[in-house]
């Protein structure tokens, strides 16, 4: 047996080599004629910015007080990540397809080369192709290229669309919401957003409407030197229900690029939002050279029996901060945060939620799974707290972490507050690696070590996948097991 | 930087003796700290406004003051009296193989090897650490030597009087298959403020058992270390038994320096009133086939605060590793607080690693079942606040410490505010 595990453990070392120097499949440059800004950031970029986006002159306030404070604020350095100083004067805050400039009325005006560009991605833009009947709003660069299933869901009374038409056809919505759960001043990124921010996507669901299709923004990164700073706002009215999914990529690069993102959702009284997300930004090679920086903001706020659950499958970019959150303001309400976050290479990801527990009878669940492989490191870190007003409020965190190699590692960092003594707050977390015994009990029944470590770590990540929407799930299990390929030592 | 740190800072360089260099290094360290605020993130949850506003002085005067009485102890008693050592309370006789000194009586080697190891296993980010470096009074050094066991155990009292500022130190190291048995008190009257640091270096095959406790509690300002250093197949048990006060904070370090070490610590802390209490407690395991057990119980009442922060470290290279942290909190009541933090930071893959952390009440079920048979509310909740910490009072290797604490603990329930 012994002989055996040594063989199976040789064959698997050579499996890890193979499965590190797999290649990002999206590395890919499209070809497209752009327009973009020289780099540099000052008050005369954010106006032209706004400019270019045909603002009004509210918005344009909103970003430059932002930025006024970006000045002042220093870049948070607690997380356990490590990144070369990051020049803010050298990224480009602009670039747009050139045939964008007069926006396409149709897809057949668009510029076959993105077409191209998304149907490389899988990504089919073309609504009578589409299978799954998800309406998709692509974001390239800095703008928006196309939202498809617009009338049907204006049938419904749904708003979907880039949130720079949004800005001009909905003011009152924007104005009132936009940066009422992540204010201007929230962090450093987060401020730069708000002065920067070019496109993204904006939903409204109106009171009692269930959306009668998935929702879904898919972003690419393609020029070079520029940074990505979207901004998404979902609106579900009271009584309303809406599934939104997100994904991104972007090209092979040596330079590291920067994605500052800000998601801002807002539950009215007993509505639910479900966001996914599969992040595969471009995560550098095995060396760490390149990578996409993915400095990012998300939090949503819920009114009275209202829910809001975040999924995330992060498999990708060089580095991730991200803490998707939840403010439980209203009694009854429902906060969720499942999680798989895959590091390989020298991936470092540092990512975790907040749960905020301030209304009565507030509920929150967390499961977070981190794989760490090659010379990566991964971290949860974690806020759960419970006001003095919690009564009877409710959280369950569970925090696991595999180890693939002796090389990477696996953090845990959870903050736990409690003001209140009829809230019920438990937290377990565990770390351990892919046993030999489970190897061995699997490569007994006739699996080949491939299939044997692709179905732990599936079922490893179970928890999390079931509640990926079906196309999602499918695409995440298949992003795993291609980046896992036998990888176990 | 505040003024009280200023001050501690200019006190110290008046002070030389033996220890000079180590003094020197940190005073050098400390006029480049910042003083800690709320981002801090060693003392985010704990503020130091009663450090700065302290008005405890140094006090010269000799004060007769002895250690509470515990029956059945019998053990070797090692005073400091407002930081001063108190040579007289110790036994003319001391068991063979044990030897207890002032650290500045040492000669020769012994005292350059006692020189070389002060401050060496306490880490140097411990800010009142470094303050305790500067400013120790008397430094008293412990050792066993190879194979001893000492039955007797040595206990070690701070004892402050009124307004009294003090700081001490004692360094303990256990030769090659030696065991012994330590327990650190502090007694303080009140607007006291003291730095308690103990180091212990525990050599192959050794045995520490150990005991601290912190039970001052109104306006006192304690705060202490107890830093341990595990050589290959060295094991410790170790216990804690606090109490709040104005400020309370106590750093743990346990270093698994050598392989096949065992650790296990066993901390409770009862609170009340608007007393504070902070325990942070780290593992290091820098070397393999090392296993940790950490049990941590906490209840908090009134308007008191409980910090925690238990941090596991698992280096590259510590393979085979078995860590374990549990930690559970009860909340008596709306206006107290717990602030917990179990954090894991893991580099190697061949380990078993776990942490769990409760924050919750009693359970309203059990309060009921005891009323049913006739136990009044407050008598049934002192009952079950006791069963919760009793059960790691049963694990108290020493008995006569275990029947001393039991009814102190009990008190302490029965005068806790339930709301």
């Amino acid at each position: 047996m012994c002989l055996f595990l040594a063989k199976v453990g040789f064959y698997m070392t050579e499996q890890i080599d193979k499965a590190l120097a797999r290649e990002y499949e999206a590395g890919f440059v499209s070809d497209v004629e752009s327009e973009t800004f020289e780099p540099g950031l000052d008050e005369s970029v954010i106006q032209r910015i706004s400019e270019m986006k045909g603002e009004p002159e509210w918005m344009l306030e909103w970003r430059l007080s932002a930025f006024r404070e970006w000045l002042k604020m220093e870049e948070p350095d607690w997380a356990l990540v490590d990144y070369p100083k990051i020049d803010f004067q050298a990224i480009s805050y602009y670039s747009a397809p050139k045939s964008m400039k007069d926006k396409p009325k149709s897809l057949d005006e668009v510029d076959p080369e993105l077409l191209r560009t998304y149907e490389k991605l899988g990504i089919p833009l073309i609504e009578q192709q589409m299978l799954a009947g998800i309406a998709v709003d692509a974001v390239f660069d800095s703008v928006s290229v196309v939202t498809t299933f617009r009338d049907k869901l204006e049938e419904a009374g749904v708003i979907f669309c880039p949130i720079s038409e949004a800005i001009k056809k909905h003011p009152e919505l924007v104005k009132k919401y936009i940066g009422s759960v992540v204010p201007k001043k929230d962090n450093y990124y987060a401020a730069l957003n708000c002065a920067v921010f070019t496109d993204g996507s904006f939903v409204y669901i109106p009171k009692g409407t269930r959306c009668p299709m998935e929702l879904s923004t898919y972003f690419r990164i393609n020029e070079q030197n520029t940074g990505q700073f979207e901004r998404t706002l979902i609106i579900a009215d009271e009584g309303s229900h809406v599934s939104y999914l997100e994904g991104c990529t972007a090209p092979q690069r040596d330079e590291n690029q920067l994605h500052a993102a800000v998601v801002e959702l807002v539950a009215m009284d007993n509505a639910e939002i479900k966001y996914s997300t599969v992040q595969n930004w471009y995560p550098g090679d095995e060396n760490g050279k390149g990578g996409i920086y993915n400095f990012v903001t998300k939090r949503g706020i819920c009114h009275t029996s209202a829910k809001i659950s975040w999924t995330q499958v992060e498999t990708g970019s060089a580095v991730t901060w991200k803490y998707p959150s939840c403010i439980l303001k209203g009694d009854n309400s429902v906060g969720e945060f499942y999680s798989v976050a895959l590091t390989r290479g020298r991936q470092q990801a540092d990512t975790g939620t907040k749960m905020i527990h301030i209304g009565k009878n507030t509920k929150s669940t967390i499961i977070a799974k981190g794989i760490s492989a090659g010379k990566s490191n991964g971290s949860y870190r974690g806020l759960v707290r419970m006001n003095p007003g919690a009564d009877g409020a409710r959280n369950f965190t569970q925090c696991d972490s595999l180890l693939i190699g002796d090389q990477c590692g696996a953090h845990t960092f959870p903050y736990v507050e409690s003001r209140n003594p009829s809230a019920i707050i438990e937290h377990e977390a565990t770390t351990s690696k892919v046993s030999d015994e489970q190897m061995f009990l699997c490569r007994q029944r006739g699996l080949d070590p491939e299939k044997a470590v692709s179905m732990i770590v599936n079922g490893f990540c179970k928890e999390v996948f079931k509640e990926l929407p079906m196309e999602f799930a499918v695409e995440a299990g298949k992003l795993l097991e291609i980046s896992l390929e036998g990888s176990v030592g | 930087m505040s003024e009280w740190l200023e001050s501690a800072i200019t006190r110290a360089q008046d002070v030389n003796d033996w220890l000079a260099p180590k003094r020197a290094n940190a005073v050098e360290l400390l006029s480049n700290t910042n003083w800690p605020t709320r981002k801090t993130e060693a003392w985010r949850y704990t503020p130091l406004r009663s450090v700065e506003r302290s008005n405890a002085k140094v006090i010269t005067d000799v004060i007769g003051l002895s250690p509470v009485e515990v029956t059945g102890l019998s053990a070797i008693e090692l005073v400091f009296v407002n930081g001063k050592y108190d040579a007289s309370q110790l036994s003319k006789i001391l068991p063979e193989g044990l030897s207890i000194s002032l650290g500045q009586d040492l000669e020769g080697v012994q005292k350059a090897e006692a020189l070389d190891v002060f401050s060496t296993i306490k880490p140097e980010r411990h800010l009142f650490g470094l303050v305790n470096d500067a400013l120790a009074q008397d430094v008293i050094v412990i050792s066993v030597t190879e194979g001893v066991e000492i039955t007797q155990p040595i206990r070690i009292s701070s004892l402050l009087s009124q307004g009294a500022e003090s700081h001490t130190r004692v360094q303990v190291s256990l030769a090659e298959g030696s065991r012994l048995t330590v327990i650190e008190d502090v007694q303080a009257s009140g607007d006291t403020l003291n730095t308690a640091f103990v180091e212990y270096d525990i050599a192959k095959k050794a045995h520490l058992e150990h005991y601290r406790f912190a039970l001052q509690t109104g306006s006192n300002v304690a705060i202490g270390g107890s830093h341990f250093n595990l050589r290959d197949h060295a094991s410790m048990h170790s216990t804690i038994v606090a109490f709040g006060s104005d400020l309370s904070r106590l750093d743990t370090d346990i270093i698994h320096a050598g392989e096949f070490a065992d650790a296990k610590l066993n901390a409770m802390y009862l609170l009340d009133g608007k007393e504070l209490f902070d325990l942070h407690a780290t593992v290091e395991h820098a070397m393999p086939n090392g296993t940790t057990e950490e049990n941590v119980r906490c209840i908090v009442a009134d308007h008191a605060r409980a910090v925690f922060n238990g941090r596991i470290h698992i280096h590259r290279d510590a393979q085979k590793t078995l860590a374990e942290l549990n930690n559970r909190n009860l909340l008596m009541s709306n206006t107290a607080e717990i602030n917990t933090k179990p954090e894991l930071e893991i580099y190697a893959d061949d380990v078993r690693c776990a942490h769990g952390a409760t924050v919750a009440q009693i359970d309203k079920q059990a309060l009921y079942y005891l009323q049913t048979r006739g136990v009044s509310r407050s008598k049934a909740q002192v009952m079950l606040n006791f069963g919760f910490i009793n059960e790691l009072i049963d694990l108290m290797p020493n008995a006569a410490l275990a029947e001393w604490i039991r009814p102190v603990i009990r008190e302490r329930f029965a005068q806790m505010e339930v709301n």
